[in-house]
């Protein structure tokens, strides 16, 4: 450019440094201003003054990317919202082309389109035009119309153009990658608030003795699933549990009218088929657009003793009774998609039983290979936290899924007989008193303190706790002589903790178990000096009929260690 | 997981523990430590990979501390994990073992003035 400028600096009338200084100060201004209709308004005015055009403007290509438009111009006519087919006239050949287009006599060139000049007067003598391009591709054009001076543009006052182009494209893209910022903030403000929304349709847990608790991990912003429980008339509870096909903001919405409409309809204490068949009935009377609802409804007493249910294409319902489970399988297809369906119902002996509700999510959770966990995994599940008391093992379950891989939202809802009052079961675990069995009763001590909230300083100490008392039964209760189990259960009440040890030794005299002081160095008695540390009190006693003894350790650990969220 | 392993360099035994040393295999850990000091006039116990220890794996190091005692040898612990050092604290032994960062730190005698009861 700059050989070309001071080989022509006599015919275009503009030096080389005065060009230079434009071009940098022009890139300056869009550089720093994110405010594109301003920015770009005066860039425009400036390149036209610059170049001495009669008139400049600036066209853009539309989201199609069919379409070239004026934004901008400056000039005796104003052609703003033009509108020029890509590929057609100078402005479309220079995007399609996305090369620079030179028209010296206009009058005579065929690439102009000359209709404007005739609808107002002007008339279009030469020209000059530069394509806007970013990485991506062509976003539009910068023309230049009519010397004043008369004549027609230099090569020079093209290579200005171009050059001119490249900051004015820049400008643009930034602006509207800004927009875009902007707008995804937008966004994710609404789907906040929509997650909120959806989250408080959720019940409230309820205590004293409810048979019903429900757990709901979305694996995005925004859920599909949903469950609720409520009274029915009679005395009895009712209850729902579905999913919404799809995700994103449409399909929640789908789910917040599907929730309350089987809340509507369930309120009147209806058998759960012709509970689904209703709420199907009022779905298929709106188009859903291709979506569906799979639900399970049901009422139980409140001491679940038994329970009935209805299932539109949900997962089969999973009843656990001492390590024995059944699987009760859908009965209809999924609501939503064809009116006049009926339902079949069911009804489940729950006494001594644990039903577990829940979507597909639970197992189509996936493992550290990837493979879904299925049915079986969550069984497996199931089973490894049978002894804990409902939302313990709720919460201990979520805990293990927040660790897998989840694809989509899992929801779960227990129905079990559960107790008023009395403390929460942590953990309970029989086993044969042998070292080798510790290193995994330690690790099932920790997660089930995890579980409980424990913070992870005061965990590890309990565990040492524990282990040095489960050693003493093992070592000085059994002895060599004998062999046998510990019944371990750990408790939770009011933020209190309490170990319960129980075993079928040989009764210990309690007077003869005492600690050594600490900080002595000897290899001795250390583990009774080590609970006496870690745990607020401890008591030892012989069983009643003389065969075995049973060890108590308590320790506070403050209310907000027990404590927690029903929802997650 | 569990793991005992030896080596001696430049006339110091090291005595290498991971996993969790419990009631389980502490005898060895202790027929270990006992090993060595009959052997070596130096020896380390490395802790860094031990992420769990009861009072029977302290009372194995114990022992070899009253051993390196008696005898005169120099006996420490090396590169103390927290989960063990969180138990020698709540067992009052944090001052009554030497604990140096590295190798270089074992003591050439166990009982210097610094280190007694």
């Amino acid at each position: 450019m700059s050989s070309g400028l001071a080989r022509q600096q006599s015919t275009s009338g503009a030096s080389e440094a005065r060009a230079l200084a434009f071009l940098a100060d022009l890139s300056e201004t869009l550089a720093v201003s994110l405010d594109l209709r301003q920015t770009l308004g005066e860039a425009v005015n400036r390149i036209a003054d610059f170049m001495d055009a009669e008139a400049a403007s600036l066209f853009l290509l539309d989201d199609d990317g069919n379409m070239l438009e004026c934004r901008v111009c400056v000039g005796p006519i104003d052609i703003s919202g033009l509108r020029i087919p890509l590929g057609q006239g100078v402005v479309g050949r220079a995007v399609a082309e996305n090369r620079s287009q030179f028209v010296s006599d206009a009058l005579s060139d065929k690439r102009v389109d000359r209709s404007n000049d005739s609808d107002t007067g002007f008339v279009t003598r030469s020209l000059l035009c530069a394509p806007l391009a970013t990485a991506k591709g062509p976003i539009g054009a910068l023309e230049v119309v009519n010397k004043r001076s008369g004549g027609s543009f230099s090569a020079d006052d093209a290579e200005i153009l171009r050059l001119v182009a490249a900051p004015t494209s820049l400008a643009i893209n930034n602006a509207r990658m800004a927009n875009e910022l902007v707008q995804q903030a937008r966004m994710r403000r609404e789907f906040d608030l929509a997650r909120r929304m959806q989250k408080s349709l959720l019940p409230k847990r309820r205590r004293g003795g409810f048979p019903l608790l429900g757990m709901n991990l979305p694996a995005h912003e925004i859920s599909g699933d949903f469950y609720d429980y409520f009274d029915l008339p009679d005395g009895r509870i009712g209850f729902f549990i579905g999913d919404v096909s799809g995700k994103g903001l449409d399909a929640a919405l789908l789910m917040v009218r599907t929730a309350s409409l089987l809340r509507w309809v369930g309120k009147e204490g209806i058998a759960p088929p012709e509970w689904l068949a209703r709420v199907n009935e009022e779905l298929c009377e709106t188009s859903l657009e291709g979506r569906f609802v799979c639900a399970l409804v049901g009422r139980c007493d409140r001491n679940a003793q038994e329970v009935e249910i209805a299932a539109a294409g949900f997962p089969p319902a999973m009843r656990y009774r001492r390590g024995e489970f059944t699987e009760y399988l859908s009965g209809g297809a999924p609501l939503g998609i064809l009116a006049g369906m009926s339902f079949d119902g069911q009804t489940i002996d729950l006494r001594d039983a644990s039903l577990y509700c829940f979507s597909d999510g639970m197992t189509d959770v996936r493992d550290a290979q990837r493979r879904t966990i299925g049915s079986e995994g969550v069984r497996e599940m199931i089973r490894r936290h049978a002894g804990a008391s409902a939302e313990p093992r709720l919460r201990g379950m979520f805990s293990e899924l927040r660790h897998l891989r989840l694809v989509d939202d899992t929801t779960l809802l227990l129905i079990e007989r559960m107790q008023a009052h009395g403390p929460e079961v942590l953990l309970k675990r029989r086993f044969p008193a042998r070292p080798e069995n510790m290193r995994e009763i330690r690790s099932l001590l920790r997660s089930a303190l995890d579980n409980a909230g424990v913070e992870t300083a005061i965990r590890d100490k309990l565990v040492l706790a524990v282990d040095e008392a489960c050693c003493n039964v093992i070592r000085h209760a059994y002895g060599p002589g004998h062999s046998g189990d510990i019944d371990l259960r750990v408790t939770s009440e009011a933020g209190k903790l309490e170990f319960r040890l129980l075993d079928s030794a040989p009764a210990v005299d309690p007077d003869c178990v005492r600690a050594k002081p600490l900080g002595e160095c000897r290899s001795g008695g250390l583990g009774v000096a080590l609970i006496e540390a870690v745990m607020d009190d401890w008591n030892l006693q012989g069983l009643p009929d003389g065969k075995g003894n049973r060890l108590i350790m308590r320790k506070r650990i403050g209310d907000n260690g027990t404590s927690g969220e029903d929802q997650e | 997981m569990n793991g005992i392993e030896q080596e001696t360099v430049e006339g110091r035994t090291l005595i290498r523990l991971s996993g969790e040393v419990d009631l389980s295999w502490s005898q060895q850990v202790r027929d270990a430590v006992l090993g060595a000091l009959a052997r070596s006039r130096r020896v380390g116990v490395v802790l860094s990979e031990v992420s769990y220890i009861d009072s029977s794996g302290i009372a194995a190091l114990v022992e070899g501390f009253q051993s390196a005692r008696t005898n005169g040898s120099g006996f420490a612990l090396v590169a103390v994990s927290d989960a063990v050092r969180a138990v020698l604290e709540l067992a009052r032994l944090d001052r009554v073992f030497p604990i140096v960062a590295d190798v270089d730190g074992i003591p050439e005698v166990t009982g210097a003035p610094a280190w007694k009861p």
